[in-house]
C-alpha cells in the first residue's frame, strides 16, 4: 500500500488507538468495581494493534509488536497466574488461597486479585495477536477497490 | 509396602497440597515448554512433568487407600462456595492411570516426534502434549461440575490440535481434526448446557452437593432434560456408538504418539466422568436413569461390540483398524455399566484399565513400525516378525490380551463381564462378548499371520534388513506389553482398583473378587 | 375487570416494559439468525454475525448481566469479527450450498435439541425469582460474604479472580491453549502463503497491471 493512501483514516486511527489502548486499562483496573476484567481488557488492548495493522500494514505492526513477544506473552500470562496459586502455597494457605499474600485479610484479596487479572490480559491479549498474526500473515494486503 | 508406608515417602507440604499438585505441575510446565526455545529442554520439562505428576497420583491413590475421601478446597474456599478437589478411589484410579501413560508416551515421543513434526513445532508440541495432560487430569480429579466442564476443554481444544500437527504427514489429518473440533464442541456445548440446567434446579456446582440437593427433584423437567444434555455430550466425547464419527480418522491421523496417549487416556477419562454423574450426581435409583441404561446404554453397548468389530475386521489401514477396535472396546465397559452392579460395573472400570494397556502397546508398536519402515497398511506388515523382532513380539502379546487369550489382561476383565452378565441373567450379553471376541480374533489375526508367516519385502531380490526399534520406544512399549500379561496372571492389584470404586459407587458390598480372576 | 387487569394480576411481569424489549430484541437476534442461515456470501455473514452478538449483548443489559454484556461485546461482537474477517481473506467470499440431502440430518438434531429445551424450561423457575435455587443459595451467599470476605464492590469480579478463580485459571489455559493452536498449526509468521491467497495475489497483481497500462497518465503506484 502507498503512504498517501486513506488519509483521513490514518489520522482518525493515530488518534483513536492510544484511546483504545487507555480504555483497555481503564477496563482492567476498574474491573474490581465495575463490569470489566483481564479477559475483556486483553481483548481490547489487542484490538489497538489490530486496528493499527489494519491501518499501517501487518509488517508495521509486527516492528511494534514482535512475534516472539506475542508467543512469550500466551505462555507468561498462564505462568503468572498459576504462579500466585504457587506463591500462596509457599505463603502456607491453599492453592490460589489470596489472604497468604497480604498481611490483612482484604489486602491479600486485593493482590491476588489484582496480579491474576493481569495474568489474564497477558494471555488473553496476546493469543488475539498470535490469531491475528497467523490469519492476516497469509493473506495479502487489502486491496483499494475493497476498501 | 502398605500404603501408609508410601505416604511416609513423600515430604508433609507434598502430602498436604498433593491434590492441586497434580494438575498444577504439568500446567505450569506446559507454559514453561512453549517459552523454552529448543525441543530438547521442552520434552525434559514434559518428561519431568508427567513423572512428578504421576508421582503425585501414586501418593493420592495411597490416601484415599488410608483415610478414604482426599478434599481439597481451592482457594482456601470451602465447597459449595469454592471449588473442590475431591479424590476418592474412582478417581485416584483414573489419575494414576492417565499418569502412567503420560509418562509412558513422554519416554515414548521423542524419536517419533523427530520423525513426524518439523523441527521449529516440536517445543510447541510438547507443551500442547502437557496441557492435554493437564486437562485430562483435571477432569479426573475435580469434584465441581463446571470446573469438569473447564478441564474438558481444555484436554479437547489441545487434543484437536493433536491430531491437526499430523498434517505434516497427511493432511487428510486436518479434516479430521475439524470434524473432531466441530463434533467435540457440540458435546462440550450440550454438557455444559446440562450442567446449566442442573444448576438452574439446585443452586451449586458440587458434584456432591448436587447430588444431595437432586434427591426428590427426578420429576423436574429440567432434571430429566440436564441429564440427557450431559449424557448425550459426555457421549460424544467416550465415542459411546452412533456418537464415534470422530474418532477412526482423528486416530488414523494423528502424529503415532498421539494415538498412543488418547487410545489409552482419552475415552477413558470421558468415560470416568460418565460414570461419576450416572453414579456420584444422579441416583441409579432415579426411575428415568435405570430405564435409560436398559433400553439405550445396553443397547448401544452391544451394537458397539458387534458392529464396531465388523467395521475392523475390513480396515486396511492399521490404525484405522484399532480405531474401530477401541470403539468395540467402549461398548464393553458400557454394557459393563449398564448391568448397574457393582460386578458390572467393576468388570466395565477394569476393563477400562486393561484397554488402555492393550492400545497403548499396540498404537507404540505401530508408531515403531512407522519411524522404521513408514508402514501402515496391514499388506505391508509381511515379515515385520523377523524385521523388527522386539516390536511385533510386543505388538502380539497386546494383540493377544485384546483378543481376550487367556493369562493377559484381557482375559481377566471379559471373564468378570461374563460373570456379571451371568449373573444378571442377560444371555444376548455374553453371546455379543464371544461373537465380539471372536471378531477381535479375526482382525488381529490378519495382522499376526501377515507379520509372521509372511516374507519381507524384497527389492532386487535383498529382502529389507533387520531394523529393531530404537530402546527409548522399545523400553514403554515392552513395559506395556509385560503389564498385559502381569496383570492377566496376578490380577489383584487391577481388580480390586476397579473393585473398591464399584462397591464404593454403588454401595453393594460384592464385586468381581479374586476368586472370579483365574 | 377487564381481561388486561385478570392477566396482570394473574402475572404482572408480563406486561413490564422490560418485557416488550426483550422480545423486540429476541425477535431482532432470530431476524438476523435466519439472514446468517440464508446468506452465502461470507463477507455479509461474518458482519451479520457482528450484529448478532451485539444484539445478544443488548439483550444481556436488558437481563441486568452487565459483565456478561461486555464481554460478550468485545469479544463476539468485536475481535471475533475481525478475526473472523482476516480468515475469510484466506477462503473464498462465498459458501456453497450444501446438498439436498445434507440438510435432513443435522434439521432434525436441531428440532430435537429445541425440543429438548423446550422441555427443560417447563419445570426452570421463574426468571428473577428471589427464592429460586440459583439465587437462594449459593448465589446468595456470594453476595453476602463477598464485601467481608473479598472485598471489592464488584460481586462477580469476587467470584470469578476469588472464589472460582480456578476456573478462571483454566479459562486462562483454555485461551493460551487457542494461541498454541494456532501457532502450532499456522505459525506466526505467515511464511507460508495459502493456495487461495496466492492465487488471489498472482490475479490481483495482474488486474493491477492491466490498471496501469490503462491509466498511465495517472500513474500514482510508482
Amino acid at each position: 500500500m502507498s503512504s498517501n493512501h486513506h488519509l483521513v483514516l490514518r489520522v482518525v486511527a493515530k488518534l483513536l488507538i492510544p484511546a483504545i489502548a487507555l480504555f483497555a486499562f481503564y477496563v482492567q483496573f476498574h474491573g474490581d468495581f465495575g463490569p470489566g476484567g483481564g479477559f475483556q481488557a486483553g481483548v481490547i488492548l489487542a484490538v489497538a494493534v489490530i486496528l493499527y495493522a489494519l491501518i499501517f500494514g501487518v509488517d508495521e505492526a509486527r516492528r511494534a509488536v514482535p512475534p516472539w513477544l506475542v508467543r512469550a506473552g500466551c505462555a507468561a500470562g498462564v505462568l503468572i497466574y498459576a504462579g500466585v496459586g504457587v506463591a500462596t502455597l509457599i505463603g502456607g494457605e491453599a492453592y490460589l488461597d489470596y489472604d497468604a499474600l497480604g498481611p490483612e485479610h482484604h489486602h491479600g484479596q486485593h493482590l491476588g486479585i489484582l496480579l491474576v487479572e493481569l495474568g489474564v490480559l497477558t494471555t488473553v491479549a496476546s493469543v488475539m495477536l498470535a490469531i491475528f498474526y497467523a490469519f492476516a500473515g497469509r493473506a495479502p494486503d487489502i486491496p483499494d477497490e475493497e476498501w | 509396602m502398605s500404603a501408609a508406608d508410601v505416604i511416609s515417602l513423600y515430604p508433609a507440604f507434598i502430602v498436604e497440597h498433593a491434590a492441586p499438585l497434580v494438575v498444577v505441575v504439568p500446567l505450569i510446565a506446559a507454559a514453561l515448554a512453549a517459552m523454552t526455545p529448543g525441543q530438547r529442554p521442552a520434552w525434559l520439562i514434559t518428561l519431568g512433568a508427567t513423572g512428578a505428576s504421576t508421582l503425585l497420583a501414586i501418593l493420592l491413590l495411597a490416601q484415599t487407600m488410608t483415610q478414604g475421601v482426599v478434599s481439597y478446597a481451592l482457594g482456601g474456599w470451602v465447597a459449595p462456595i469454592g471449588i473442590e478437589y475431591r479424590v476418592d478411589q474412582l478417581n485416584a484410579m483414573i489419575l494414576l492411570l492417565v499418569g502412567v501413560f503420560g509418562f509412558l508416551c513422554a519416554l515414548y515421543a521423542p524419536r517419533s516426534v523427530d520423525d513426524e513434526i518439523p523441527q521449529s513445532m516440536r517445543g510447541l508440541f510438547y507443551s500442547c502434549f502437557l496441557v492435554c495432560f493437564t486437562g485430562l487430569m483435571g477432569v479426573a480429579i475435580t469434584g465441581d461440575a463446571f470446573n469438569l466442564f473447564v478441564f474438558l476443554e481444555i484436554s479437547s481444544l489441545s487434543t484437536y490440535v493433536l491430531v491437526g500437527i499430523g498434517s505434516h504427514r497427511d493432511r487428510r489429518a486436518l479434516t479430521a481434526s475439524y470434524n473432531y473440533l466441530i463434533l467435540g464442541t457440540i458435546g462440550a456445548t450440550f454438557f455444559v448446557l446440562g450442567v446449566g440446567f442442573l444448576y438452574a434446579a439446585t443452586g451449586t456446582l458440587n458434584i456432591a452437593d448436587m447430588a444431595e440437593r437432586l434427591s426428590g427433584l427426578e420429576a423436574s423437567s429440567t432434571v430429566r432434560a440436564g441429564f440427557a444434555f450431559i449424557v448425550v455430550g459426555l457421549g460424544l466425547k467416550v465415542a459411546m456408538y452412533p456418537l464415534h464419527s470422530w474418532l477412526p480418522n482423528a486416530y488414523t491421523f494423528a502424529p503415532s504418539v498421539v494415538t498412543a496417549f488418547l487410545a489409552s487416556t482419552a475415552t477413558k477419562v470421558a468415560f470416568y466422568a460418565l460414570v461419576r454423574f450416572f453414579y456420584s450426581v444422579f441416583d441409579p435409583g432415579f426411575v428415568f436413569e435405570g430405564a435409560f441404561w436398559i433400553w439405550l446404554v445396553a443397547p448401544l453397548g452391544v451394537i458397539a461390540m458387534l458392529a464396531a468389530s465388523v467395521q475392523a475386521v475390513f480396515q486396511t489401514d492399521i490404525r484405522r483398524l484399532f480405531a474401530f477396535s477401541s470403539v468395540a472396546q467402549v461398548g464393553y465397559m458400557l454394557l459393563g455399566l449398564s448391568f448397574g452392579t457393582a460386578a458390572g460395573l467393576g468388570a466395565g472400570l477394569l476393563h477400562l484399565l486393561n484397554h488402555a494397556m492393550m492400545k497403548g502397546a499396540l498404537f507404540m508398536a505401530i508408531g515403531a513400525a512407522a519411524l522404521r519402515f513408514g508402514v501402515m497398511r496391514i499388506e505391508e506388515f509381511r515379515g515385520l516378525g523377523r524385521t523388527m523382532p522386539f516390536t511385533m513380539a510386543a505388538f502380539t502379546i497386546a494383540g493377544l490380551s485384546l483378543i481376550g487369550v487367556p493369562l493377559t489382561a484381557g482375559f481377566v476383565s471379559k471373564f468378570a463381564l461374563l460373570n456379571a452378565a451371568l449373573e444378571r441373567g442377560w444371555w444376548w450379553a455374553v453371546v455379543a462378548i464371544a461373537v465380539s471376541s471372536i471378531l477381535a480374533l479375526i482382525y488381529v489375526g490378519r495382522i499376526i499371520e501377515a507379520a509372521y508367516l509372511k516374507a519381507p519385502p524384497t527389492r532386487d531380490g535383498v529382502s529389507a534388513a533387520r531394523a529393531p526399534a530404537p530402546l527409548s520406544m522399545l523400553i514403554p512399549l515392552w513395559t506395556l506389553a509385560l503389564a498385559n500379561v502381569w496383570f492377566g496372571v496376578n490380577a489383584g492389584f487391577t481388580t480390586s482398583l476397579a473393585c473398591n470404586a464399584a462397591m464404593m459407587l454403588t454401595g453393594d458390598g460384592v464385586c468381581i473378587g479374586p476368586g472370579a480372576a483365574p | 375487570m377487564t381481561a388486561r387487569e385478570a392477566a396482570e394480576v394473574a402475572s404482572p411481569f408480563l406486561f413490564h416494559e422490560i418485557v416488550f424489549l426483550d422480545i423486540a430484541i429476541l425477535a431482532m437476534m432470530a431476524g438476523v439468525g435466519w439472514a446468517i442461515i440464508r446468506e452465502r456470501r461470507l463477507f455479509v455473514v461474518v458482519m451479520l454475525s457482528g450484529a448478532y452478538s451485539l444484539l445478544s449483548a443488548a439483550f444481556f443489559v436488558a437481563l441486568d448481566a452487565v459483565d456478561v454484556a461486555f464481554t460478550e461485546a468485545a469479544v463476539g461482537a468485536g475481535i471475533s469479527t475481525t478475526l473472523m474477517l482476516a480468515a475469510m481473506l484466506l477462503t473464498a467470499r462465498e459458501a456453497r450450498r450444501p446438498a439436498a440431502g445434507m440438510r435432513i440430518a443435522p434439521l432434525a438434531v436441531v428440532a430435537v435439541t429445541g425440543a429438548a429445551l423446550l422441555y427443560a424450561t417447563t419445570d426452570l423457575p421463574d426468571f428473577g425469582d428471589p427464592d429460586s435455587p440459583a439465587n437462594a443459595y449459593v448465589g446468595r451467599a456470594y453476595l453476602v460474604r463477598t464485601p467481608d470476605e473479598v472485598g471489592t464492590p464488584n460481586v462477580v469480579t469476587a467470584v470469578l479472580a476469588s472464589y472460582r478463580g480456578y476456573d478462571t485459571l483454566g479459562e486462562t489455559v483454555v485461551i493460551f491453549t487457542a494461541g498454541l493452536g494456532v501457532m502450532l498449526l499456522l505459525g506466526l509468521r505467515g511464511a507460508r502463503r495459502s493456495k487461495y491467497a496466492e492465487a488471489r495475489r498472482q490475479r490481483q497483481a495482474a488486474a493491477r497491471l492491466e490498471n496501469q497500462l490503462n491509466n498511465s497518465d495517472e500513474d500514482e503506484t510508482s
